[in-house]
C-alpha cells in the first residue's frame, strides 16, 4: 500500500471515528427497531423527542460551560430551584403562569451570575464553586417546600401536550428553538469563537484580548438559565415537583454531552449534531431496553456498556487525529 | 468594581426573590439548653433523656409525615431530640450517627439510605453500647443488633394486588381476554421496592391464567425516569389493563402518561386501567375518593411510628444496650371494597382530614 492509499484510508477512518456518536446513535435505533419494529412508529419517536428535551436543553448550556474548561454541577438543584419556586409562586401569592415562568428564568440567571462572581472574582474553583450550590440550592428549595411536593396547575400541564405546527410538541419545539440559537451563538458570531478560544487555551486567548471574564461569566449564566428552562420543561410534562425532583441530572446533562464529542478539558464540542445526538442516544437506549423488556437489572448495565463504548471510540478518533497531526508535521518538516 | 458590586446586588436580589417563595415561617421551637455543670449534677431520675433520629431525607410525603410523628411525640414526652439529615449520602449519616455517638445520646433510630448502610451503622451503634433503632426501611441482614420497625412490604402489595387481580378476574370473565400488567419497580438498592415488586410478582403467579406477561418499568424513584420509561412501554404495549406502582408518590407521573392516551378514567369507564399503589398518601386516598384507583397497599405509618418509640424507650429504661427486636407493622389494602371501615386507617386520609380535606 503506497503513502497516498495510507492517507486516504487515514482520513477515512478519521471522517468515521468523527462521527461515532450519529453512526452509533443510528445503529442503535435500528437495531431495536428491527427487533420490535413499532420502536419505528412515530408515537415512539415522539416520546424520546420529548422525553430528551429537557435534558438536552440542560446539556447544551453544560456543553458551553465544558467548552470553556469548566464545569457546572449544580443544575439539577437548580432545576430543582426554579421549578419549585415558579409552582409555589403561583400557588401561593397568585403570579400569573407568565410571571411565574420569569421569575425562574431570572432565578437562574441570578445563580448563574454569582457562579461567575466566585469564578471570576474570588477566583474560586468552579467544581467546588458549583457543588457547593448544588447543596446550597437543593436545602434552600427543601426549605421552601418543607419536603412536600408542589403541584402545577393543570393549564401547565396541558403545555406539554400542546403541539405547533400540528405535529411538533411543545417540549420539543422549544428544545428546536435553543438548539437553532445557541448554533448560530457558537459557530456565527465572535462570542461563540471566544469561547471555543478561551476553552482551548485561555492564555494565549488572553493574549489575542478576547474577555476571558466575560466570556466565563456569559456561558456560566446561560447554562443555569438554560437549567432553569429545562426544569421548567420537565415540570410542564411532570405536573409536579417533588423533593427528589433534579437529583442526578447534572450526571446526565455532562454524559449527553461527553457523548456527544464534548471534550471535558475545554475548546472541543458543538451542540449539533454533538450534544442532541448524545442526549437522543441516552434517550434511544433508555426507550429501546423498555421496548424489549430487558432484565431491570441489565438495563444499567447495558445502558452504561453502551456510553462507555462511545466514549472509548471517541478517545480513539482523538488519538488518531493527534498521529495524523504528528504525521503532516514530520511531512512538513520533510 | 461597579461590576463587582451590580453582581452582589444581582445575589442580594436573588435572596429576595426566593425568600418571597418562603411559606410563613413558623415559630422556631426553643434551643434545647446545652448540658451545664449544675444540669450534670441533677439527679438521675430528672435527667433529660436525649434521642438522636437520623434520617436520609424528607423526600415524600410519607418520610415526612413519619418524621413528624416520631419527633412530635418524643418532643410530648419531654425527651430531646437531635436530628440529623443525610440528605441521601449513607456515609455522611454514618459520619452523623458518630456524631451523635459522641454526644454519648440515649438512643439512636435512624431511616436508613439503604438495607447495607443500616447494618454498618447499627453495628457502630452495638460497638458503642447505645440502643438502636431503623425505622421502616429494614437492614439488609441481622449482622447487628436492632430494633427493626418495618412495614411488610410483600404481604401488603400482595394484598393490595389480589384485590386489583379480583378485578382482573372480571375483566376476563367478561371480555375473554387475559389482561396485560405492568408493574412500575423502585430503587433496585431499595429493600422496601425489591419487597413490592416481589408481592406484585406473588400474586401475579397465582393468577396466571388471567394474566398475560407483565410488563416492567424501572423507576429508580425518580419522575423523570419514570415519565420516560411509562411512556415508552405505554407506547410499546397499547393494552396494558392493570398497573401496579412501588410508590404512591409516582400518581402524578402515571396521570400525565394515561391521561392524553385517553387511559386516565374511572372505574367503570371501558378504558379504564386497574390500578394501585404502596404507600397511602394523600393523593393516593383522593384517587381513591375520585374512583380512579382500585386499591392501595397501605403501610401503617403511626403504627410503626409507635411500635419503634416504646421498643427503644423500653430498652433505654431497662438499660439495655443492643436490644434486638423485629417488629412487622402488617399494614392492610385499602380497596374500592373496604373503603367503608378502613378508608381512615390510612395515613394519607387521616392527613387530609387534619388539613380539613375531609
Amino acid at each position: 500500500m503506497n503513502n497516498n492509499n495510507k492517507a486516504n484510508m487515514s482520513a477515512f477512518a478519521l471522517k468515521l471515528l468523527k462521527n461515532i456518536p450519529l453512526l452509533l446513535f443510528i445503529l442503535v435505533f435500528v437495531v431495536f427497531g428491527l427487533i420490535t419494529p413499532v420502536f419505528f412508529e412515530w408515537d415512539n419517536i415522539e416520546n424520546i423527542l420529548t422525553s430528551s428535551s429537557y435534558i438536552g436543553i440542560v446539556a447544551i448550556g453544560m456543553t458551553l460551560v465544558l467548552l470553556t474548561g469548566g464545569i457546572d454541577l449544580s443544575v439539577g438543584s437548580l432545576m430543582f430551584l426554579s421549578a419549585s419556586s415558579a409552582g409555589l409562586l403561583i400557588r401561593n401569592f397568585g403570579f400569573p403562569i407568565w410571571l411565574a415562568i420569569v421569575s425562574a428564568i431570572v432565578i437562574g440567571l441570578l445563580v448563574g451570575a454569582f457562579h461567575a462572581f466566585c469564578i471570576n472574582k474570588l477566583k474560586l474553583v468552579p467544581f467546588i464553586v458549583t457543588l457547593s450550590t448544588l447543596v446550597a440550592l437543593k436545602g434552600l428549595t427543601l426549605m421552601l417546600t418543607k419536603s412536600v411536593a408542589v403541584e402545577w396547575p393543570s393549564a401547565i400541564t396541558g403545555m406539554a401536550s400542546r403541539r405547533l405546527l400540528g405535529f411538533i410538541p411543545l417540549p420539543v419545539f422549544i428544545f428546536i428553538v435553543i438548539i437553532i440559537l445557541v448554533q448560530l451563538m457558537l459557530k456565527s458570531t465572535p462570542l461563540g469563537r471566544h469561547i471555543y478560544a478561551v476553552g482551548y487555551n485561555s492564555e494565549v486567548a488572553a493574549k489575542a484580548g478576547i474577555d476571558h471574564i466575560k466570556i466565563i461569566a456569559v456561558v456560566y449564566i446561560l447554562c443555569s438559565v438554560l437549567a432553569a428552562i429545562g426544569g421548567i420543561i420537565s415540570v410542564t410534562q411532570l405536573g409536579i415537583v417533588n423533593a427528589g425532583y433534579g437529583e442526578g441530572e447534572e450526571f446526565k446533562a455532562i454524559a449527553a454531552a461527553v457523548l456527544g464529542g464534548t471534550s471535558l478539558s475545554g475548546g472541543v464540542g458543538s451542540v449539533f449534531p454533538g450534544v442532541v445526538i448524545g442526549t437522543l442516544l441516552i434517550q434511544v437506549v433508555q426507550a429501546g431496553l423498555v421496548y424489549l423488556q430487558v432484565d431491570i437489572y441489565m438495563q444499567p448495565i447495558i445502558t452504561a456498556g453502551i456510553i462507555l463504548l462511545a466514549i472509548l471510540l471517541d478517545s480513539l478518533r482523538t488519538m488518531l487525529e493527534k498521529r495524523l497531526e504528528r504525521r503532516n508535521i514530520t511531512k512538513s518538516c520533510e | 468594581m461597579k461590576r463587582a458590586l451590580s453582581i452582589v446586588m444581582l445575589v442580594v436580589m436573588f435572596a429576595v426573590l426566593v425568600t418571597a417563595c418562603a411559606p410563613k415561617p413558623e415559630p422556631a421551637a426553643a434551643p434545647a439548653p446545652e448540658a451545664t455543670p449544675a444540669a450534670a449534677e441533677q439527679p438521675a431520675a430528672e435527667k433529660k433523656l436525649k434521642i438522636a433520629f437520623a434520617y436520609q431525607d424528607l423526600e415524600t410525603e410519607f418520610w415526612v409525615a413519619g418524621h413528624k410523628a416520631i419527633v412530635e411525640t418524643l418532643k410530648a414526652k419531654g425527651i430531646e431530640v437531635i436530628e440529623f439529615n443525610a440528605n441521601e449520602d449513607a456515609n455522611k449519616q454514618l459520619e452523623q450517627v458518630n456524631d451523635a455517638i459522641a454526644q454519648k445520646v440515649d438512643g439512636i433510630i435512624i431511616i436508613p439510605q439503604d438495607g447495607e448502610s443500616a447494618v454498618a451503622i447499627g453495628e457502630a451503634c452495638n460497638s458503642a453500647g447505645i440502643p438502636f433503632g431503623v425505622f421502616n426501611r429494614p437492614p439488609s441482614n441481622k449482622d447487628a443488633k436492632a430494633l427493626v420497625a418495618v412495614a411488610d412490604n410483600v404481604t401488603i402489595s400482595a394484598k393490595a394486588m389480589e384485590h386489583m387481580a379480583l378485578e382482573a378476574r372480571k375483566v376476563f370473565e367478561k371480555t375473554g381476554k387475559k389482561v396485560k400488567p405492568l408493574v412500575m419497580v423502585g430503587d433496585l438498592g431499595d429493600p422496601n421496592a425489591v419487597g413490592r415488586y416481589q408481592g406484585f410478582k406473588n400474586v401475579y403467579e397465582k393468577n396466571k391464567d388471567i394474566f398475560t406477561e407483565y410488563i416492567e418499568v424501572p423507576t429508580k424513584w425518580d419522575s423523570n425516569t419514570a415519565l420516560a420509561n411509562l411512556k415508552s412501554a405505554m407506547a410499546a404495549n397499547k393494552d396494558v389493563g392493570l398497573l401496579f406502582c412501588g410508590s404512591d408518590f409516582l400518581y402524578p407521573v402515571i396521570k400525565s402518561v394515561l391521561e392524553p392516551l385517553g387511559k386516565w378514567q374511572k372505574i367503570g369507564d371501558p378504558n379504564h386501567i386497574i390500578m394501585g399503589a404502596v404507600d397511602g398518601d394523600m393523593t393516593a386516598g383522593k384517587l381513591m375518593d375520585e374512583g380512579y384507583v382500585d386499591a392501595t397497599a397501605v403501610q401503617d405509618l403511626y403504627y410503626e411510628a409507635e411500635l419503634i418509640l416504646t421498643g427503644m424507650l423500653e430498652a433505654i429504661e431497662k438499660g439495655e444496650k443492643t436490644p434486638e427486636k423485629w417488629m412487622d407493622d402488617p399494614g392492610f389494602a385499602l380497596t374500592q371494597a373496604n373503603m367503608g371501615e378502613m378508608k381512615m386507617r390510612m395515613w394519607g386520609n387521616k392527613l387530609r382530614q387534619e388539613k380539613g380535606e375531609l
